[in-house]
């Protein structure tokens, strides 16, 4: 009775949470307690992948794999994991569908609209949307914004401003011209797309 | 001075590369890229980190913060974007953008192709239209050798198409070629519109920016 209730469970017959599909166990041991089982993280401080390009993230594991990009927590993940466990994992989080962002200050988001689909032609900050498409949805070269916690976008925009990530010399340059006031609005918008 | 712009004056006549150190020397990144053959496939999913600021299409904006590309001779865009690349162009918004690490030698030619091969509309950003009488003038006698009839350019020798082009961009460039600002400017073009004060240039810019932007469109077979 418990292994069918067991295997019924690991089939995803079990009760609670609608997802997609099936999550790989990594998913369901690993990524889920920050990331959530979908890929909507709860804590701010963990980007929400549902939703993002499967080559995006299939190379973001590859690229803290080899140590390119820098994460204390995810460093240390990835470094269990097999390679050929990437594409399953990338695969399953982009047929997930992202949760609704909370936008809180709608002035500051309106500023950070202005930056998102114009730039800053006096300090030379490219329209965000060139790059990551004016739904902010990106594609397997560029991140998928739309919804995303203003938090974690604070973050990696300062990441990218010290050089404590240095995975794209295009956005090492964006965040160097980004005043600390347009990453907040920026992370605003972008939450509310 | 008067004698070194003489010597570029007579290489520049005899090849489109001049020999010395002077506009458009045959430099090696440069002549990397005009040898390699421009896919314009390519050229259109490479060009979106360039559409942020060029806008998509290569439109520019009419602010004159950026120039409009679409249209323009793909050796022109080539030379251009290397020049800045490594700061032959002064150009300090865009270099890191245009650097090496962003914009491999192919995609700069890839680039190209696709630019050129866009047929722009008009709607470019235009002057204030009070001195069109003045600007035509100029343009007649000062700037259509090189820049042709119709600015549609030359683009064996490297002179851009200005047919299409914002004013405001217009405006700023022309300053800063006469103003020794921009580092790679044809020593000729320095030379002919040195005497001309700001109004002057505004003038010829203005009735630049109102050639319509469906003139000729560059020869696609042109090297």
């Amino acid at each position: 009775m418990v292994a069918v209730a067991l295997t019924l469970c690991i089939h995803g017959y079990g009760p609670s949470i609608a997802y997609a599909s099936d999550p790989p166990e990594i998913v369901k041991s690993v990524c889920s307690t920050c990331h959530g089982i979908d890929g909507n993280s709860a804590d701010p401080a963990y980007p929400k992948i549902a939703g993002m390009h499967e080559e995006y993230l299939t190379r973001q594991l590859s690229i803290f794999s080899l140590g390119e990009r820098q994460n204390d927590q995810m460093t240390e993940i990835v470094a269990k994991l097999s390679p050929k466990d990437f594409a399953g994992l990338a695969s399953y989080f982009s047929r997930q569908r992202s949760s609704p962002g909370k936008v809180g200050a709608a002035e500051l988001a309106e500023k950070g609209r202005k930056i998102f689909e114009d730039g800053n032609v006096e300090t030379g900050i490219p329209a965000c949307a060139g790059c990551h498409q004016l739904d902010g949805k990106g594609n397997g070269r560029f991140p998928r914004l739309a919804g995303q916690h203003q938090t974690y976008v604070v973050k990696q925009l300062n990441e990218y401003r010290s050089g404590r990530r240095n995975t794209d010399p295009l956005m090492s340059t964006v965040g160097q011209r980004l005043t600390p006031e347009e990453i907040r609005a920026v992370a605003e918008f972008v939450a509310g797309l | 001075m008067k004698y070194c712009t003489l010597v570029a004056v007579a290489a520049a006549s005899v090849s489109a590369f001049a020999a010395e150190t002077t506009w458009n020397h045959a430099y090696p990144e440069l002549m990397e890229a005009l040898a390699l053959a421009g896919n314009v496939e390519n050229g259109e999913r490479a060009f979106v980190v360039c559409q942020g600021c060029h806008r998509p299409m290569g439109l520019g904006r009419a602010d004159g913060s950026y120039p409009r590309l679409a249209g323009q001779h793909a050796n022109v865009i080539i030379k251009q974007v290397i020049d800045v690349q490594n700061g032959r162009r002064a150009n300090i918004k865009m270099q890191p953008f245009a650097d090496h690490a962003n914009l491999s030698a192919q995609d700069v030619a890839d680039i190209a192709n696709y630019l050129q091969g866009i047929q722009a509309p008009s709607g470019q950003g235009v002057g204030p239209g009070t001195a069109l009488a003045l600007g035509r003038s100029m343009y007649a006698t000062g700037c259509s050798t090189c820049h042709g009839q119709e600015g549609e350019g030359n683009a064996q020798k490297f002179y851009p198409r200005l047919a299409g082009q914002h004013y405001r961009y217009l405006l700023r460039e022309v300053r800063m070629i006469r103003d020794g600002d921009r580092l790679n400017a044809h020593p000729d073009m320095v030379l002919a519109i040195r005497q001309f004060g700001d109004e002057e240039l505004a003038a010829v810019s203005d009735y630049v920016s109102r050639i319509s932007a469906a003139s000729p469109p560059p020869d696609a077979n042109t090297p």
